[in-house]
């Protein structure tokens, strides 16, 4: 069948948008959204001001500390004046009236600002004239800043700083506000006050105690920080190729463990502070803008992200309660700024080839390891030279003797030669035609990736929107591995009146995932002396002639995949501002997903004409809804030096899903509708699953800050999720959090130490990430076929728990927080210890029950960790800032409990008493989940060592492995040992950024993993057939009597031999590594010639990801195992106007 | 004020859908499963069950390794080709089904349990229907525990279904576990029907197993009532052609008989009881690759190599649809193709005993190489081409045709020649005639043992035999050739063991079983494998057997999670040195 797939491509649909959509028609579009005016701050604001016989500058003061008004004014104006004031909740301009009647001075309110002039019957006054305005823009250093925007606010009247710093805007009014803004600097505001000439120093954003932080339902300042919460910064990804939000965090975050995926969707696990479960799931919860996030990661575009916040401590996380004790990611989209729109358009063209290579052997070593397996099979008595190619044979060897090897050798020496090695018919044709396959080149090639971003963004005083379309799309470095999506997002925040906002954020997605990979597995299977195609130039399904043996492109080609996953996801919310600094904010999540899933395997594939007759094909339609509803209550008040800030929710959930599943078989008469017919074959099947699930919660918290130096979180939350027995459907997680700033107390007194803050918390979560029908017992359906007909039979297929009920995460951390040398040094470190009871394991039975387990709350897990980050600016010169982050962390988990069932046993050859350990899941009572429990590997016996061997039935050329107690058996319980462990045990991330010659960043990421070990399972093939598959792993260099290697076993080992290592052997490999993960340089055209274009900001960049890896690890890449790992590198190009 | 209206009403609803949360809210709402308490609340819920239970039994004889090639695997017929060393056969590791048969007998019994447990949880309109449904779990439930027992001697019983962390199981004593299901059995065979559709139990598949059971409990004179009333029954031998290919004369009754899709036919008269697997059934609802009796029982022929080495063979080619891509995984001795068929002066080959006459059997020399790339193509097959002559059992030998093929029309549910789905036999009369005749040479009345042995032998043209003849190694001679196959050899063997130890015959006797037993002495006396060990194939170990096999050990992975009971494991195992002595009486 030939290839005839029909996907939707992503560039096409793209254009279409693009050519549609002229920009008049997205310029009438903003200015729809810019013509809905509202009403500003000054509106909303109620003050109670009680004053006696007071001077106006005084009472301006009060007016400062009780809300966000500033004032501006010049010496012009007499504020010595005293007066006495009695406003009771009333508006700033009653208050202000009140204030300057009669006293000759103007005032005028720009938003937050209140610029005081004479008053405006004085025709003299500098606030009614024009001027034009100058100065120069410099950075701290003094240095002329180019590019920096100055614009007259609430206009989009503006100018660029040029070369040097300098700008001159004209006809300024008198009493106009100039902001001045540049990227990576503090925004900076001065009021003209009939200046001619304003010199502007701007200082550096620093990402510190200003910053603001997301911890669920709310923020605080970074400063105000009670948990351990670490922020990424999203800017520093925008170069790389970035898929999804989770391929930012892998290694850059401490104590947040991620892997990266291989595949062309990118993504990666995740996981924070190690393991809090045995078998509920660990992936923390993502918070997406403030509400819980149901969905899938990879719907979320990460061009979308401004800002990535981890809760990762008990206290910050208990909020979300039940779903928290894995941590907590919370997601801040970008929203629109007052102002006038700006376009972004960003592109990031890449591609990726394999990090390294893994090839298997060649047509001649693949004869010469034929030919070492069936010498190592007859146990090496057959002559040495006997697989030697005849015109190869050494000196010493004449070919009659060589021929001499067999009783009736065939005439033809090279004939003898091929039959020696028992090669298949086919394989001997091609060796005589001198064909050789290199099926690796087929598999794993380079792939192209493709990213493309637009997004619209502004405001007005009433209404901020964001609008981002972005479209990925992407190839593997495995043949046929693709994906690719569309994803857009809306984000609109409506100023209805002073007391109202009405808003909706939504992300709608498009991801194509219907790609079919060749199979990288067969490229080791597959003889290089195979016919990949047929004469007629169709492929070949048995390439080497054996049915077992399938060609590795099969199911690429054979396979008409349609995947396609919609989803759409939105948050609509209105808040109310009420009187005495209450907000209630209520919103509903609705989010839909739709999925269809349609494969047929026609006649070219082994599931349409073996495992199936006459085709095979099937429909998958899957749809979720999911709703919630947050009804969210926030008081904030401050008396004196007191701050309570207290937050209450309330909130239910419902989640269903209908998935449907149709599959039919052997179509007449003929297969070329594929699975658009399904009607045309005779056996349809269908398959139901549909699901409901529902949750609730109830939470409080309080936020209490004294003198802002002593700070506390209090909160308690309490779950109901339907998946837990009915006798315990509930549970409460209360935390409690406190820090101290001692930096600010007049005691400490330091010269380099500028900030210093301990922290300590405290708190329960609570994990509910099972089956949602774990607690009841299922019955499955069985069909039987009498003779005539289908009869469906019943069995009890799980036991019920009514009792099961939630994880259980108490966790303890502790935090100090220290700037140094006004924080060009910024040192965070915490510790942390939690424990997991109640642990939701599957108990295993004893199969006389006729179940293998049952879902039950046993168990206690233990984690305890540490981590550090530390920034730092290490170089700060006009033309070089160099800035470092280098984050630290480790986990050390351990099993305190599982099932609770005391005895006696056997381990490491001791006979011990306690809790029995799970020996078919490796779980040990006192030790981590990841510990390698394995026979310790001392090398392969060795010739000289026969007679040894022999008493273990070994031979030489088979592992080695220490036995314990000398009794030359190797059994389990007694011989195997506690010999490293699978997850590494220091991670460490490293990121340098440079800024250089003005327009020039770059910034490089390490990263390392280390000390842990992995299974290499090539080491063991588990196939005892080399006879009829090249190999059934990669090749690894084997033993012979000619290269005694001590590292892998001769060929046949694993044929007999292996089964003397009771309970299994494997060999494991350290997989400790240290990645050039990131490798990225930008460069900003310079203002001066972007100008003429109107561009705000171009950049244009280029990055690798993944750039080298240094490991001892044998396969391809320590990360993924045996699958190799892309390297990607990307142009890209991002334009803001 | 417009805008507020607008917001409540918005607002409201969700409002309102958060009030109407109650308790029922977080109650589980299971849409597209069945739970228990929905389902076996009438008859059609116990008729279901019992759906399942039919379906189980599949397990004995279908895909790639199953217990029917198992049984002969651990007998005097044959090896396991690929793990014949029985040391290697450990609690806790296995080549074959020795361990998972245990875990799958129970999930089984399982099911028998549930109908068992809830069967008076409802109110039952008609007594009858109520215990012909009991009667059919009970059934299902003994011919569990009777492969069992027979299989791993002392077991725990788990007698009802178990409603949570059960921890504590003990192991009964295989006495005990016979005695119950005789009870079980009694009371089936009064409520099972006396007719039934094929595939569906009757009294007489019960009153068949009960002979068994009865034969197993030394009840010789009730197992001879039990047989009777079968033999009596709606039965007959077949002796005349029927069936798919009754016009072929080439052929005859046997071939007949053993077609796959002959064995359900209403003009078969044999047989009592079969299981169906057809490949018109959608695939849920059959054995995912069918029979594999053309793989199991064939020799792996196609591998032979031609003068060059190089492959002869071609099994993609017609040859290999009609005998199969055999990989032998039942590896036979000479006895089941040679020996056994010299008696009363004939051989193999001039035997006028249909069942091992040539149109029913492959000679490996009546093959001729098939690959036309070969040098040899067309030309008779022959072994001198082998490299290492320890292949040739593996490739080498006679096989029954007349039992492993099926035919490609029928549908296969793949490429490879394998065997394909079809039907089985579970029960068939012959093996009842045997069975009483088993039960008179007990009760040394071998006149009427001759009698029954020779109903057998006269249909297949075998000569008579005398009583004279009737000897409990002679009624195992007639098993093989009559049931090889089919039977479930090594139960019947350790049923046979047991009887002579309790009956303290030829010096055997229950306490030292794992010691001395007739099935080891058997096995040692007929199979050639263990009396010459050498490999069974290139690269194979060599073929080992002690006394203590009879029984397969016990997996360990049941014992270790039984955390608060102590089960025991077979003497001769690792672990048995912790046994208690068992529980000798079931309620």
């Amino acid at each position: 069948m030939k290839k005839n797939r029909c996907r939707d491509g992503v560039w096409p649909f793209f254009y279409q948008i693009l050519r549609k959509m002229k920009l008049t028609l997205m310029l009438l579009f903003l200015t729809v959204l810019t013509s809905i005016a509202a009403d500003s701050y000054s509106q909303s604001v109620k003050l109670t001001l009680k004053l006696e016989n007071t001077r106006i500058e005084d009472v301006l003061g009060r007016i400062e500390d009780k809300s966000k008004f500033r004032f501006f004014y010049n010496e012009e104006i007499d504020l010595e004046k005293k007066i006495s004031l009695n406003a009771s909740d009333e508006s700033i301009v009653n208050i202000l009236d009140e204030i300057f009647r009669d006293k000759g001075i103007h005032y005028e309110i720009i938003d937050r600002q209140i610029i005081l002039s004479k008053d405006a019957n004085n025709s003299t006054s500098v606030f009614q004239q024009q001027k034009t305005i100058s100065g120069k823009v410099t950075d701290n250093l003094g240095v002329g800043l180019p590019g920096v925007s100055v614009v007259l606010k609430g206009t989009t009247t503006g100018v660029i700083s040029d070369m040097d710093g300098k700008y001159t805007i004209a006809k300024v009014p008198a009493n106009a506000i100039l902001q001045f803004s540049f990227v990576g600097m503090k925004t900076q505001e001065f009021v003209v006050s009939g200046k001619e000439i304003v010199n502007v120093k701007m200082e550096e954003e620093t990402v510190g105690i200003d910053e603001v932080v997301a911890i669920g339902y709310g923020t605080v300042k970074k400063s105000d920080l009670t948990g351990s919460v670490a922020s990424v910064k999203v800017s520093d990804f925008k170069t790389l190729p970035t898929m999804q939000v989770s391929d930012m965090l892998t290694g850059t975050v401490a104590g947040f463990y991620a892997k990266q995926s291989a595949s062309a969707a990118g993504g990666s696990s995740m996981e924070v502070r190690g393991p809090t479960s045995l078998s509920a799931g660990t992936t923390p919860l993502i918070v997406l803008d403030g509400v819980i996030f149901n969905g899938n990661i990879s719907e979320i575009n990460p061009n979308d992200i401004e800002k990535i916040d981890i809760l990762k401590d008990a206290s910050s996380a208990a909020i979300y309660g039940s779903k928290a004790a894995s941590g907590v990611v919370i997601l801040t989209t970008l929203k629109g700024k007052k102002g006038k729109p700006t376009i972004n358009f960003s592109t990031k063209i890449g591609m990726s080839e394999a990090a390294s290579d893994y090839r298997p052997l060649d047509g001649e070593e693949y004869l010469k390891f034929r030919g070492e397996y069936l010498r190592s099979l007859s146990n090496y008595t057959l002559p040495k030279n006997y697989f030697t190619r005849p015109d190869r044979l050494p000196d010493d060897v004449s070919i009659d003797s060589w021929r001499s090897y067999s009783s009736s050798p065939n005439s033809d020496n090279t004939i003898e030669y091929l039959n020696r090695h028992k090669l298949q018919t086919t394989e001997v044709e091609q060796y005589l035609a001198g064909k050789s396959v290199d099926w690796y080149d087929m598999v794993v090639v380079p792939g192209l990736r493709q990213d493309y971003d637009l997004s619209i963004s502004g405001g007005t005083d009433n209404i901020t929107y964001y609008w981002s379309l972005g479209a990925v799309d992407n190839e593997g470095i495995i043949k046929g591995d693709a994906y690719s999506s569309i994803r857009s997002r809306i984000n609109l925040d409506f100023k209805i009146n002073n007391w109202l906002n009405v808003g909706i954020n939504a992300q709608y997605a498009d991801q194509d995932q219907s790609a079919v990979k060749a199979s990288l597995s067969r490229v080791y299977r597959v003889s290089p002396w195979s016919k990949p195609n047929n004469d007629d130039g169709t492929i070949n399904l048995r390439p080497m002639g054996l049915v077992t043996a399938e060609h590795p492109l099969m199911e690429y080609y054979g396979t008409d995949s349609y995947r396609k996953a919609n989803s759409f996801f939105s948050s609509i919310f209105a808040q109310l501002t009420l009187p005495y600094g209450i907000t209630y904010k209520l919103s509903y999540q609705p989010s839909n997903s739709w999925t269809k899933n349609y494969k047929f395997y026609g006649d070219q594939s082994t599931v349409g004409i073996a495992d199936h007759v006459g085709g095979y094909g099937t429909r998958g339609e899957y749809s979720t809804f999911k709703w919630m509803v947050d009804n969210l209550l926030k008081w904030n008040k401050k008396f004196g030096i007191h701050n309570f800030d207290v937050t209450l929710l309330q909130s239910a959930e419902q989640n269903r899903g209908w998935n449907t599943d149709i599959t039919n078989e052997t179509f007449s008469p003929n297969l070329y509708l594929g699975y658009h017919a399904l009607q045309f074959g005779i056996k349809p099947s269908i398959t139901n699953d549909d699901y409901e699930a529902t949750g609730d919660a109830l939470m409080g918290r309080l936020n209490y800050t004294m003198a802002d130096k002593y700070f506390l979180t209090a909160s308690i939350r309490r779950d109901g999720y339907s998946a837990f027995g009915q006798k315990n459907p509930r549970a409460v997680f209360p935390a409690v959090a406190l820090a101290w700033l001692i930096s600010e107390e007049g005691f400490f007194q330091s010269e380099f130490i500028n900030r210093m803050k301990l922290r300590l918390s405290w708190g329960v979560n609570g994990n509910r990430d099972i089956g949602m029908y774990s607690a009841l017992a299922n019955l499955s359906d069985n069909k039987w076929y009498d003779g005539s007909k289908v009869m469906i039979g019943v069995y009890n297929s799980t036991l019920a728990n009514s009792e099961l009920r939630w994880e259980r995460t108490q966790s303890l951390n502790t935090g100090l927080d220290i700037g140094l040398f006004k924080s060009k040094i910024d040192l965070s470190v915490d510790y942390y210890d939690m424990s997991t009871t109640d642990l939701l394991m599957s108990r295993v039975l004893p199969r006389l029950t006729g179940f293998q387990n049952i879902m039950s709350n046993l168990g206690e897990l233990g984690n305890r960790g540490f981590e550090m980050t530390l920034n730092t600016v290490n170089i700060s010169k006009p033309n070089l800032i160099w800035r470092s982050n280098l984050v630290f962390s480790l986990n050390r988990n351990k099993i305190r409990k599982l099932f609770g069932d005391m005895g006696t046993y056997t381990l490491l050859g001791e006979e011990r008493s306690g809790e029995l350990p799970d020996f078919s899941n490796q779980w040990f009572p006192g030790q981590p989940i990841d510990v390698v429990w394995n026979y310790k590997i001392l090398g392969i016996w060795q010739e000289d060592e026969a007679a040894e061997a022999a008493k273990y039935l070994l031979k030489p050329g088979d592992y080695k492995a220490e036995d314990a107690n000398g009794d030359y058996k190797y059994v389990n319980t007694d011989d195997k040992k506690f010999i490293g462990y699978d997850k590494p045990r220091y991670r460490i991330g490293l990121r340098n950024e440079f800024s250089f010659l003005k327009n020039f960043t770059a910034s490089l990421f390490v990263r390392a993993d280390l000390g842990h070990i992995g299974a290499f399972s090539s080491a063991t093939q588990s196939s005892s057939e080399f006879d009829r598959f090249s190999m059934s792993g990669m090749p690894v260099p084997y033993w012979t009597p000619e290269n005694p290697t001590n590292d892998y076993a001769r060929l046949d080992f694993v044929s007999v031999r292996r089964s003397v290592f009771g309970g299994g052997l494997n060999i494991y490999k350290p997989m400790s590594f240290v990645r050039i993960q990131d490798f990225s340089i930008s460069y900003s055209l310079p203002n001066t010639l972007i100008q003429k274009w109107d561009i705000k900001n171009m950049k244009i960049f280029s990055s690798v990801r993944n750039l080298y890896c240094f490991s001892k690890w044998p396969g391809f890449d320590p990360e993924s195992s045996q699958t190799p790992m892309p390297r990607t590198y990307t142009i890209g190009i991002d334009i803001t106007l | 004020m417009k805008r507020i209206i607008n917001i409540l009403l918005i607002t409201l609803p969700l409002l309102l859908m958060q009030m109407s949360c109650t308790e029922d809210w977080l109650k589980p709402k299971p849409l597209s499963f069945y739970s228990p308490e929905n389902v076996y609340v009438d008859e059609a819920g116990f008729r279901a069950l019992l759906t399942t239970l039919r379906k189980d039994i599949k397990y004995e004889y279908y895909d790639v390794y199953n217990l029917s090639m198992l049984e002969f695997s651990a007998s005097d017929l044959g090896i396991p080709t690929f793990q014949p060393d029985w040391t290697q056969l450990t609690p806790s590791g296995s080549f074959y089904l020795h361990l998972s048969m245990f875990n799958k007998a129970y999930e089984f019994i399982k099911n028998a349990n549930v109908a068992v447990s809830r069967i008076d949880n409802i109110e039952w309109k008609d007594q009858q229907v109520r215990n012909s449904i009991l009667a059919e779990a009970l059934f299902f439930r003994s011919y569990w525990y009777y492969r069992l027992v027979n299989s791993y001697g002392d077991i725990p019983w788990v007698g009802e279904e178990i409603s949570g962390a059960k921890l504590d199981f003990q192991t009964y004593s295989r006495w005990a576990i016979i005695d119950k299901i005789q009870r079980d059995m009694e009371f089936a065979v009064k409520w099972l029907p006396e007719k039934a559709a094929i595939g569906f139990v009757t009294k007489y598949a019960g009153l068949h197993l009960l002979t068994e059971i009865y034969l197993a409990n030394t009840e010789f004179d009730k197992a001879i009532a039990s047989a009777t009333e079968v033999i009596n029954g709606p039965y007959a031998l077949m002796t005349t052609r029927f069936g798919s290919w009754a016009t072929d004369k080439k052929r005859n009754v046997l071939w007949d008989l053993h077609r796959v899709e002959n064995k359900g036919l209403a003009a078969n008269k044999e047989a009592i009881f079969i299981t169906i697997d057809r490949f018109v059934a959608p695939a849920d609802a059959k054995a995912s690759l069918g029979t594999f009796t053309m793989r199991n029982f064939v020799p792996s022929w196609w591998t032979i190599p031609d003068k060059t080495g190089g492959r002869g063979f071609d099994w993609n080619l017609a040859m290999g649809d009609t005998i199969g891509q055999g990989n032998s995984d039942s590896n036979a001795n000479y006895f089941q193709s040679h020996s056994v068929w010299s008696e009363f002066g004939y051989n193999w080959k001039n035997t006028p005993d249909l069942r091992r006459c040539d149109i029913n059997w492959v000679e490996m020399e009546e093959l001729t190489f098939n690959n036309p790339k070969s040098p040899n193509y067309k030309q008779k097959c022959t072994w001198e081409y082998l490299i290492d002559k320890a292949d040739t059992t593996w490739m080498w030998r006679a096989f029954p045709i007349y039992k492993t093929f099926v035919d490609p029309k029928f549908g296969r549910p793949e490429g490879r020649p394998r065997g394909g789905n079809g039907d089985y036999y579970v029960f068939r009369l012959a093996e009842t005639y045997l069975l009483r005749a088993e039960a008179y040479f007990w009760k040394n009345q071998l006149a009427l043992a001759a009698a029954d042995i020779n109903m057998v032998r006269q249909r297949s043209k075998a000569n008579p035999i005398s009583s004279g003849d009737v000897t409990i190694d002679y009624i195992f001679h007639e098993r093989a050739r009559e049931l090889y196959t089919e039977e479930r050899r090594h139960n019947e063997m350790v049923r046979v063991s047991n009887i002579m130890a309790k009956l303290n015959l030829s010096g055997y006797s229950l306490n030292n079983i794992s010691e001395k037993n007739w099935y080891y002495d058997r096995v040692m006396k007929y199979n050639n494998w263990y009396s010459e060990p050498r490999y069974s194939r290139i690269g194979g170990p060599k073929a080992f057997i002690s006394p203590y096999n009879i029984y397969w050990p016990i997996p360990q992975s049941i014992i270790n999670a039984n955390t608060m009971g102590r089960i025991n494991q077979n003497i001769g195992y690792q672990g048995a040195e912790n046994n208690v002595p068992p529980i000798e009486t079931i309620e």
